[in-house]
């Protein structure tokens, strides 16, 4: 296995309990849909690399545990997280309802320019759904989050989602919006690659962190 | 009558030519004797009895035939016959016979004339003188006379003799004179005849006699003949013909059957190929070496001759046919078919050479199998690919698939192999009795015995060297873990099939697994340290909320374990009984598969359902159903007890304080174990990985919370965390140690990052007693030898961890306490007071307040996390022991010191402990011998001086300086201690 990358990201897997982050997060590394998981302890993590507008870049990602009680241990992985699928489950209008407060933790704890991806899951599940496509497109736009619907069981859009996700980070760093070697910015560069892209930091640093250091 | 006269008389046209040829030559004719017997009469009888009528010239009489005639006449004979010559031998010719007829015809008419003529020349009363004188005259008679009538002719000659001069005296005198003669002759022979008639009638009689028996003999003869007639008619010839048919059916029978075998050599090949279709092996070359012996007794015929060279090409053709039914049985074993290729070997006298046959084929069945198992997953495969380089070129998610599909065509190479000995064995022992004597055959059966014995192991090690050749090719250490799991699985699976195969133990691909495991496991390892390396960095070091009875057990990773960790379980004896029960039941289990046709051990890799446990024949986790009351509930609580948390310290037993990379180790160790499971033979090298997760855990929570430690720390470790430290730090060259991370924040008012080394240490020593929680069950799993490595991890790691406590404990009460305002205030005191005092100084009051802060911040931490009494304990022994060295520290600096000053330092440190009792709760507070052992050195008189100052060397060289010089008024004391205490310093 090369483990030659370009970047490295910093993801984050957040959602309430039972939306299927972890069965997310394992379909996309490869691993078999199992129907009765149990609930994550803590944190787990995963990483692949992928390919990314011709950039192989290493997603590490960590998959937080839903239940409010983690919260303490989950919060201290936010830091510093380049990107984010808030998760929720279509079938689930309580964890459609939380994700506001999910929202908020990520944008305070991990960094204000985190790229979050909402992902509506179990969208296999159509019988029961309870939020609908529109309501959940409505609420992406108001928070300016991306959007997918995702089947972790068929694996529909879960690739897709990582990838999107990916994709507008790598664009962000591109544009300079994003910087690459800020500390807590979630993402490093990796082994394959010189820090030729890192050149427009500088003129893109806000007045007020230099304000800070004085 | 002769046997060969028969044939001749009567059938002899019947017969073939050849015949008549062989017998023509013994004839004899007889028949001529008879007739010759039937000429020995003068007459011709046969002539004489000819009817014909005749009539008597003197009586006038008739008669019917001439023989009666001729009978007659003899009664008229009264010529006396003496003179002639009648007695003529019985063969006379018929000239003579004429001329006695003539003669007497003659003289019969003679005597005729004489009646008519002068009378008395038929009487028969002649005289004497007479009787002379008529001897007379026939003397006168000349012999020419006499002569036969055809030779002389009497008037003639007498006409001759007439003398020249005639005259008719003459005459008359001669013709009387002949007269004469001719009377008396004639007279002679009347005389004569019937001085002859009696025997002449007697003769005749005779005659008549001979006539009578040979009429008699003629008719026996022709009735002999006729009955010799019959009965060659009715028996002999009848009899013959019937010899004669059966010899013809035989000459035609025998004629057919060289048709026949003709016919049947002729459609030779036909009849082989045919029986060959029908698998009658036997048969066909039975057929076949019939023929040719046929063809060889039979050369005589042209045709035959050109066949058995036809005949030696379909015999050779029938072995390569043979040749290629022997080399299906590689795949597919049949025994009736096998026992029909034996039966037809053995015919052939090949059975010997059959056998290595067989043998090659089954080497190249093991070729050809491997070939074809593994070409379908590459493509563009040509057939001079070598198996090695095809075997490179299988794409690697395809491998697992590969490896099955090949483990599976080899095994039925192998099933077939065995089934073969198998097969041989069983027949050998039924047959071994009948042919006991056969010393030739038996030593043939040895060998093939041996041959096939061979051929087990030569076979497997094809095998393995195939599927060694195939793993080798892959690069084993890239492939995700479940499918490692499965080719191992697979692998499994072919040595116990081995083992049932050939007894053997497969030590080459046994020693191939274990390589390709340790380096698969190694790799594997490097990346669950990396993982780790990556969860410690951002670990948050904050308490994971589990259930104060949480263990290692409640984790999924560990559910197949639980049953080794019942107390009571007596795990080594149970867990090696199961195990060779396992063994045991895979051996019937396998070779079930070998007498089976379709089935192959395998096919279960095929099932998508299949799990590892399956795989690799462990027993199902019986337990869980047991237990599955409580479990599931305590599963989906998640361990988490919510109530725990609020408990205050003190009241908390023991706490769990876990970490989320604590929780991420411990899988991993399940997993680890998992994989030790399915490899008994690496657990010692798995565990030992196990251990390095632990190391570098330990390692890393060491190297976290100690960096800021800014005390000296020579009495913080303990020889064991010393050397525990210098091992791990050996090791973790090979890692590169985890960067120190800067997000934790250690503040005054978090007393430094307590909370987080707490989680860190704590975390540690709970996974410290999950580890110990396994030892028992890893020394079940390890070799005997191997388990004085474990014990040695257990007592020089997992019982050292918790001595972490007091490095880690210290930097946060060190930083929480201040030391330099608090030594400040201290030399601000005087200690050269004349009186004792009465109240404590007031640095103490300043360090009682920074404990009581201590204290509160502590109670903060403790919401947030279980702190049971241990953690309790040890902060605060951390805190005690650096009020200690503090106190030491600020005694020591007092240059001048009365009693009045040791005792108000007494004073104060007491004030200080009782403070720090309640506070605390620590009763009694650690460490305050360091200080009162100190303070109360400058009692002592001088020789108990000097031996505390050799002896105590936990003090500094300065706090002993600091001693002697305010407890030794004496200047050569203090200059003789002072140099005691200068030369321990060199000495050690």
């Amino acid at each position: 296995m090369s483990e030659s990358y370009e970047y490295l990201f910093k993801f984050l897997v957040i959602g309430s309990a039972g939306t299927g982050k972890s069965s997310l997060l394992n379909n996309f590394i490869g691993n078999k849909f199992k129907e009765d998981r149990c609930h994550t302890i803590g944190v787990e993590f995963g990483s692949k690399i992928v390919n990314i507008g011709g950039k192989s870049t290493k997603l590490q990602i960590w998959d937080t545990a839903g239940q409010e009680r983690f919260r303490s241990v989950t919060r201290s992985y936010y830091r510093g997280a380049a990107g984010a699928l808030l998760v929720y489950d279509v079938t689930s209008r309580d964890s459609f309802n939380a994700l506001a407060n999910w929202l908020r933790d990520a944008r305070t704890l991990a960094s204000p320019n985190i790229v979050i991806l909402l992902v509506g899951n179990k969208k296999d599940l159509e019988e029961s759904r309870e939020v609908t496509f529109t309501e959940a497109s409505q609420f992406a736009q108001d928070n300016e989050l991306m959007f997918l619907e995702t089947s972790a069981k068929t694996g529909e859009n879960v690739e897709e989602a990582f990838l999107k996700c990916s994709k507008t980070i790598l664009a962000k760093i591109e544009t300079g919006e994003l910087d690459p070697e800020r500390i807590g910015s979630g993402i490093q560069y990796g082994t394959g690659t010189s820090k030729r892209l890192g050149a427009p930091k500088r003129p893109t640093r806000t007045p007020s962190d230099c304000a800070c250091r004085v | 009558m002769d046997f060969a006269e028969f044939i001749k008389q009567e059938r002899l046209e019947e017969f073939p030519p050849a015949w008549i040829a062989d017998v023509k030559g013994e004839f004899v004719f007889e028949n001529e004797n008879y007739q010759i017997k039937t000429e020995d009469l003068s007459i011709d009888y046969k002539d004489l009895i000819k009817e014909a009528k005749r009539l008597c010239i003197v009586c006038n009489k008739v008669f019917s035939n001439s023989y009666s005639y001729l009978v007659h006449n003899i009664d008229h004979l009264t010529i006396p016959l003496d003179k002639l010559n009648i007695e003529v031998p019985l063969q006379q010719n018929d000239s003579q016979k004429q001329q006695l007829h003539y003669s007497c015809v003659n003289m019969l008419t003679e005597e005729m004339d004489n009646r008519h003529g002068p009378p008395g020349v038929n009487s028969r009363s002649l005289t004497a003188a007479q009787s002379a004188a008529e001897l007379e005259v026939l003397k006168e008679i000349e012999n020419v006379y006499f002569t036969p009538p055809s030779e002389f002719n009497a008037a003639r000659y007498a006409l001759e003799h007439v003398p020249s001069y005639t005259n008719c005296d003459e005459i008359e005198q001669m013709f009387t004179k002949l007269k004469r003669q001719q009377q008396v002759v004639s007279g002679k022979a009347l005389h004569l005849i019937s001085q002859q008639r009696d025997n002449c009638d007697r003769e005749f009689g005779e005659i008549q006699n001979i006539r009578q028996q040979l009429s008699e003999t003629l008719s026996t003869c022709k009735k002999a003949r006729e009955k010799l007639r019959s009965a060659s008619n009715h028996l002999t010839i009848s009899t013959f013909v019937i010899l004669a048919n059966v010899r013809k059916r035989q000459i035609i029978k025998s004629v057919l059957k060289s048709l026949d075998l003709l016919r049947s050599l002729r459609s030779v090949e036909k009849d082989v190929a045919e029986l060959i279709t029908k698998k009658q092996y036997f048969e066909a070359i039975e057929l076949i070496m019939q023929s040719k012996k046929a063809a060889s007794n039979n050369k005589e015929y042209k045709c035959i001759a050109d066949l058995a060279s036809r005949l030696q090409d379909t015999l050779d053709m029938t072995e390569e046919k043979l040749d290629s039914v022997l080399s299906s049985m590689c795949y597919n074993f049949d025994p009736i078919v096998f026992a029909k290729l034996k039966s037809a070997y053995d015919l052939l006298g090949k059975t010997q050479a059959a056998m290595e046959q067989l043998h090659m084929h089954y080497s190249s069945a093991v070729n050809e199998s491997a070939f074809e198992a593994v070409k379908p997953f590459v493509d563009n495969v040509s057939m001079e690919t070598k198996f090695q380089e095809l075997c490179r070129s299988v794409p690697t998610t395809k491998a697992p698939l590969c490896l099955l599909n090949l483990c599976e065509k080899l095994f039925l190479v192998m099933r077939s192999y065995y089934l073969l000995v198998n097969w041989y064995s069983k027949h050998e022992e039924s047959s071994m009795v009948t042919n006991v004597f056969d010393i030739e055959k038996n030593v043939s059966r040895e060998y093939i015995k041996q041959k096939l014995k061979g051929g087990l192991i030569r076979i497997w090690n094809d095998v393995q060297g195939k599927v060694s050749t195939f793993l080798k090719s892959l690069g084993l250490e890239e492939y995700p873990f479940e499918k490692f799991i499965q080719m191992l699985g697979i692998l499994r699976k072919l040595t116990q099939v081995a083992e049932v195969f050939c007894g053997d133990t497969s030590d080459l691909l046994r020693d191939f697994i274990k390589t390709q495991s340790v380096s698969y496991i190694k790799n594997y390892h490097k990346g669950r340290m990396e993982e780790l390396k990556l969860f410690l960095e951002n670990e948050g070091w904050e308490q994971c909320p589990v259930k104060s009875t949480f263990t290692l057990l409640n984790l999924q990773e560990f559910k197949q374990f639980k049953r080794y960790f019942k107390p009571k379980n007596d795990i080594g004896t149970s867990s090696q009984s199961s195990s060779s029960v396992h063994s045991l039941d895979n051996s019937v289990y396998i070779s079930k598969y070998f007498n089976e046709t379709t089935r192959t051990p395998f096919e279960m890799f095929r099932n998508e359902n299949v799990t590892n446990d399956d795989i690799f024949g462990l027993e199902p986790e019986s337990e869980v159903s047991e237990e599955s009351d409580d479990e599931p509930e305590e599963l989906k609580r998640d361990f988490v007890d919510d109530a725990d948390v609020q408990n205050s310290p003190s009241k908390v037993a023991h706490s769990v304080i876990v970490t989320n990379t604590t929780l991420s180790v411990l899988r991993n160790c399940g997993q680890y174990l998992q994989i030790t499971r399915y490899l008994p033979q690496i657990a010692l090298e798995v565990i030992m990985l196990m251990n390095q997760l632990f190391d570098y855990y330990f390692f890393t929570v060491h190297l976290f919370f100690t960096s800021d430690l800014d005390v000296a720390s020579s009495t913080l470790y303990t020889s064991k965390l010393n050397l525990l430290l210098k091992r791990i730090s050996n090791i973790e060259d090979s890692f590169s140690s985890p960067s120190i991370p800067e997000h934790l924040e250690k503040t005054e008012a978090n007393l430094h990052g307590l909370s987080e080394r707490i989680v860190g240490v704590e975390s540690i020593v709970f996974l410290a007693k999950q580890f110990e929680i396994l030892q028992p069950y890893l020394e079940s799993i390890v070799a005997q030898h191997q388990r004085m490595i474990l014990e040695h991890f257990r007592d020089n790691t997992l019982a050292v961890v918790g001595d972490l406590r007091m490095p880690v404990y210290m930097a946060s009460a060190s930083k929480a306490l201040d030391a330099r305002s608090a030594l400040i205030a201290m030399s601000q005191v005087r200690w050269d007071v004349k009186t004792v005092a009465e109240e404590h100084s007031a640095y103490v009051d300043m360090i009682v307040r920074k404990i009581q802060v201590f204290a509160l911040r502590l109670e903060n931490i403790s919401q947030k996390i279980t702190l049971n009494v241990d953690i309790v304990n040890a902060v605060w022994g951390m805190v005690a022991k650096f009020i200690v060295h503090l106190l030491v520290e600020g005694f020591s600096n007092a240059s001048k010191c009365s009693n009045g000053g040791r005792g108000l330092m007494q004073l104060d440190y007491r004030q200080l402990f009782v403070k720090l009792e309640k506070i605390s709760g620590l009763k009694p507070i650690p460490y305050q011998d360091y200080v009162d052992r100190y303070v109360k050195a400058y009692y002592l008189p001088r020789n108990e001086l000097e031996e505390f100052v050799r002896d105590r060397v936990e003090y500094s060289n300065k706090h002993l300086i600091a001693l002697i010089t305010c407890a030794c008024e004496n200047k050569r004391d203090r200059q003789a201690l002072s140099s005691a205490v200068e030369g321990r310093e060199a000495a050690m």
